[in-house]
């Protein structure tokens, strides 16, 4: 569905992406776990088109989605949920919503797919009014993903989505994840909490300092490893 | 008391050119956390096209009116593509400075053209006053009231009730989220800056037509009593730039009855210089919030 190869992102002269490849199948939850500074930030930052890459390819199906701009690429059937949320704070939850179906047209279909949000995320359509960023953490992260959805993607990016939550809401990221998998939802999901990426994950990439270090399924490699690597690197260590 | 009262009334006359003014002036900051010095001198280009239309081919007022509404948006927009378009993310200083420049650069362009100092400009209803009882309301001050409001309520009503409002909110609130969401974040600051200058070219107009004449001078004019108003109501606040340009209009019109027209601008600097000191986001405004991004080049 959406593969990257060789992609080379840089800020500067240092290159945060030394040359990545991985590929997302369709219809799974593929997961990218890494150290900080391993670069799955702006791996994402990149396949949504906020970052340039200096070389590479990103191909949704068979579209090459490097040069456009964000805009296109949302319209193409990618949709990222950002690190840190970043709901419109001033903006009332519903208006939102209708932020992330900018791309549509359809307004009836909108009107539909903003009573399907509400029916998936009970607690955003009781506080439909409200402002968003007077939200909890755990339901701006809830309007957020429903923000993405929003744009009828094909596949949905989603960016540490458990950070800063408590380790209930957490828990409900995640089921809500294989629960959108379930539906039919192919979704790339970059994660520190190693423990519960694999326990959704079909299959997944370590990344250490701006290179895939291993591919494979959960299980193929014992979950304490994977922790370590993912939270420490092999690489460069002391000793 | 009657001289109180009509002070009052001639002040919310004036001050809602200013409030005219301010308006543009916000839908800039508010969207862009940008300033514009060259938002006034883009209106004083369309004060001239509408001038030059009038002197060589005699053209109407509303002639005028499009003209000056027009050259101002044009201008603004050769502005924002070469000081704010290309500007990266956290450089405010820079693109203020280069629209500092291009204001040196308009009114040079508009000396060259016509280099008399002073050219006629068309009124709009000379003189004509309307009676209430013991006081007086000019016409054409009426006509500049009534555009305030209701230029207000449009541009009030687009950014709460309109897709492209919805756009410039999702900008104003988190611009790389704008992005994330499909929203074409360049298209639509240029279009903000478009309208705001459009929005500057009507108060231009009103305000010519009142003066009958234009200078190279009214550019800076134009960005001082903008910026001024704007302050005073509040960064980034529709409602807060009308009420600003009413309380500037009235402080001046008193000011200069009370105290002579030599103090009327000194008067009104020290409001606002007040207004920095106790309350700097203004009567209706927010404190200033964080810097707008733009994608980055890798």
């Amino acid at each position: 569905m959406l593969d990257v190869s060789d992609l080379v992102t840089a800020y500067g002269k240092i290159e945060a992406l030394k040359g990545v490849s991985l590929h997302v199948e369709s219809e799974k939850i593929t997961c990218l776990l890494g150290p900080n500074g391993a670069g799955k930030t702006t791996l994402m930052m990149t396949i949504a088109g906020i970052l340039q890459p200096r070389r590479g390819s990103i191909r949704l199906g068979g579209t090459e989605l490097v040069g456009l701009s964000p805009a296109r690429i949302v319209a193409r059937g990618v949709a990222l949920v950002p690190e840190n949320r970043l709901v419109f704070p001033q903006m009332s939850v519903l208006e939102n919503l209708l932020a992330g179906a900018y791309q549509r047209s359809d307004k009836a279909e909108i009107n539909v797919d903003v009573e399907r949000m509400y029916t998936r995320f009970p607690h955003l359509r009781e506080r439909h009014q409200q402002l968003a960023g007077t939200l909890s953490g755990g339901e701006q992260q809830m309007l957020a993903v429903a923000r993405a959805l929003m744009s009828r993607p094909r596949v949905l990016l989603m960016d540490e989505p458990s950070l800063g939550l408590a380790p209930l809401v957490v828990a409900e990221i995640f089921s809500i994840i294989s629960e959108l998998n379930r539906d039919g939802t192919t979704i790339f999901l970059v994660e520190q909490n190693a423990h519960m990426a694999l326990q959704v994950a079909h299959q997944f990439f370590l990344m250490e300092q701006g290179r895939i270090t291993f591919k494979g399924t959960p299980g193929q490699l014992a979950e304490d490893e994977v922790i370590q690597r993912a939270y420490l690197g092999t690489r460069r260590t002391a000793g | 008391m009657v001289d109180f009262f009509q002070n009052t009334i001639d002040g919310v006359m004036i001050g809602s050119s200013y409030g005219l003014l301010a308006l543009g002036f916000t839908v800039i900051f508010g969207v862009m956390r940008r300033l514009n010095l060259s938002y006034g001198p883009s209106i004083m280009i369309g004060g001239y096209l509408g001038t030059v239309l009038y002197l060589n081919h005699g053209a109407g007022p509303l002639v005028v009116a499009g003209a000056v509404v027009l050259g101002a948006a044009i201008a603004g927009v050769y502005v924002e593509r070469l000081c704010f378009a290309p500007m990266k993310a956290g450089a405010g200083i820079a693109s203020m400075v280069s629209s500092f420049a291009i204001w040196m650069q308009l009114e040079q362009a508009a000396i060259l053209v016509l280099p008399r100092h002073t050219y006629p400009f068309p009124p709009l209803a000379t003189g004509a006053t309307l009676e209430f009882g013991p006081f007086f309301v000019r016409i054409d001050h009426l006509i500049m009231l009534v555009c305030a409001l209701g230029l207000a309520a449009a541009v009030q009503v687009t950014l709460y009730r309109t897709r492209f409002g919805l756009a410039l909110r999702a900008i104003i609130g988190h611009p790389v989220a704008a992005h994330l969401v499909g929203i074409n974040v360049r298209r639509a600051m240029l279009l903000a800056f478009a309208a705001a200058s459009a929005i500057g070219g009507v108060a231009g107009f009103l305000v010519l037509a009142v003066d009958q004449q234009v200078t190279p001078m009214f550019g800076m004019w134009a960005t001082l009593k903008g910026l001024i108003a704007m302050m005073i109501g509040g960064l980034g606040s529709v409602p807060g730039a009308v009420v600003g340009g009413l309380l500037l209009g009235v402080i001046e019109t008193h000011s200069q009855w009370y105290f002579g027209p030599q103090f009327r601008d000194l008067i009104a600097y020290v409001v606002l210089f007040a207004f920095l000191v106790a309350r700097p986001g203004g009567l209706f405004g927010r404190a200033p919030s964080p810097d707008i991004t733009t994608p980055q080049k890798a």
